[in-house]
């Protein structure tokens, strides 16, 4: 079963992504910012991250430079945030995200990004 | 063999540190180059309010991230209109810590903010609006559900609304009820704020 780290300061988007990913078969863990996600992360292996950009203590954009900065740079990163702007999504992309999502993601918009990230084919 | 006398150290570091402790001289060892002379000026100068607009006006160019923590501290001290409004204006930077920082600075100052906050709730930039909701997240103020309400009631945009609507589900209270209904009316078509609406309105009703 694939494992996927949703880091997110808000708890309600947590459990809304966490009910769409183990619906879809998918192993969850949780980390309420980018701090505890590192700590995740390291005690990993996760075959994906969902990030939220801004949250305490580290926000995503942070979490994503250091996790790349490792040596597990490969894992697949899909940044998720209310913020549509391109500033922001250029800035997500180079921080090391490989897709970004604006919220309120919607199922099958969520499912798609993780299953092409994961290689998983078309959402059916 | 004699005893090779040390050369006094002459970095440009420790001549910053001499710098006078006044207020003109804080000001100028804000911009100093050493980041630790500029944090224990940011420091020094939460004992004096009217060192705010150089406070502010130095966060908006720091590029150290501990030298920003320690401005926001002292403007958080000094907690007056011009402080209050100077962590408003890095809700709208694009770096993403001092937003974050700001917020939580924010949090800290509930009677200082709260004249601000119907302002910030109507900024039209919506990104701001939801800035000025996580502020509210522990902003210990009466009028924190009235304002959750309001923007649910009142707000178009789908991201406003679900921030407010997820800490309506932590605050709310039966009042707040008939907007999480209409708002569901409203956005019918977002599974999340159906989700989130249907989460509060349990946590209400269990209450």
């Amino acid at each position: 079963m694939k494992r996927i780290l949703i880091i997110d300061d808000a708890a309600t988007v947590r459990l809304y992504h966490r009910g769409i990913l183990e619906g879809a078969g998918y192993s969850v863990t949780e980390a309420v910012n980018g701090l505890e996600a590192l700590e995740r992360a390291a005690e990993g292996p996760f075959d994906l991250y969902l990030v939220d950009i801004n949250m305490p203590k580290l926000d995503g954009y942070g979490f994503l430079r250091e996790l790349r900065a490792k040596d597990i740079p490969q894992t697949p990163a899909i940044m998720v945030s209310t913020e549509a702007a391109d500033h922001d999504q250029q800035l997500a992309l180079a921080s090391g995200a490989n897709l970004y999502l604006v919220k309120p993601s919607k199922p099958a918009q969520l499912l798609a990004h993780v299953r092409l990230l994961l290689g998983e084919g078309q959402t059916s | 063999m004699g005893l090779r006398k040390q050369s006094p150290k002459s970095s440009a570091s420790e001549d910053e540190r001499r710098l006078p402790r006044d207020l003109p001289g804080l000001i100028t060892a804000l911009s100093a180059a050493d980041p630790m002379t500029r944090r224990w000026a940011a420091r020094d100068l939460a004992a004096r309010p009217e060192s705010c607009p150089a406070l502010i006006a130095r966060i908006a160019v720091e590029t150290e991230t501990s030298v920003i923590e320690v401005i926001l501290t002292s403007l958080t001290l000094i907690g007056d209109n011009t402080a209050v409004a100077g962590l408003i204006d890095c809700l709208r930077s694009e770096n993403p810590m001092l937003r974050n920082a700001a917020i939580e600075a924010m949090k800290q100052l509930p009677d200082e903010v709260a004249p601000w906050m119907g302002q910030l709730l109507e900024d039209p930039d919506p990104d701001i609006r939801i800035f000025a909701v996580d502020v509210l997240e522990s902003l210990r103020h009466p009028q924190v559900e009235d304002w959750l309400i309001g923007v649910i009631a009142q707000d178009d945009h789908v991201n406003v609304c679900a921030t407010a609507v997820d800490l309506l589900g932590e605050v709310g209270s039966e009042r707040a009820a008939p907007a999480l209904q209409a708002l569901k009316a409203r956005f019918a078509e977002e599974p999340y704020i159906q989700f989130a609406a249907d989460l509060a309105l349990k946590r209400i009703s269990a209450n």
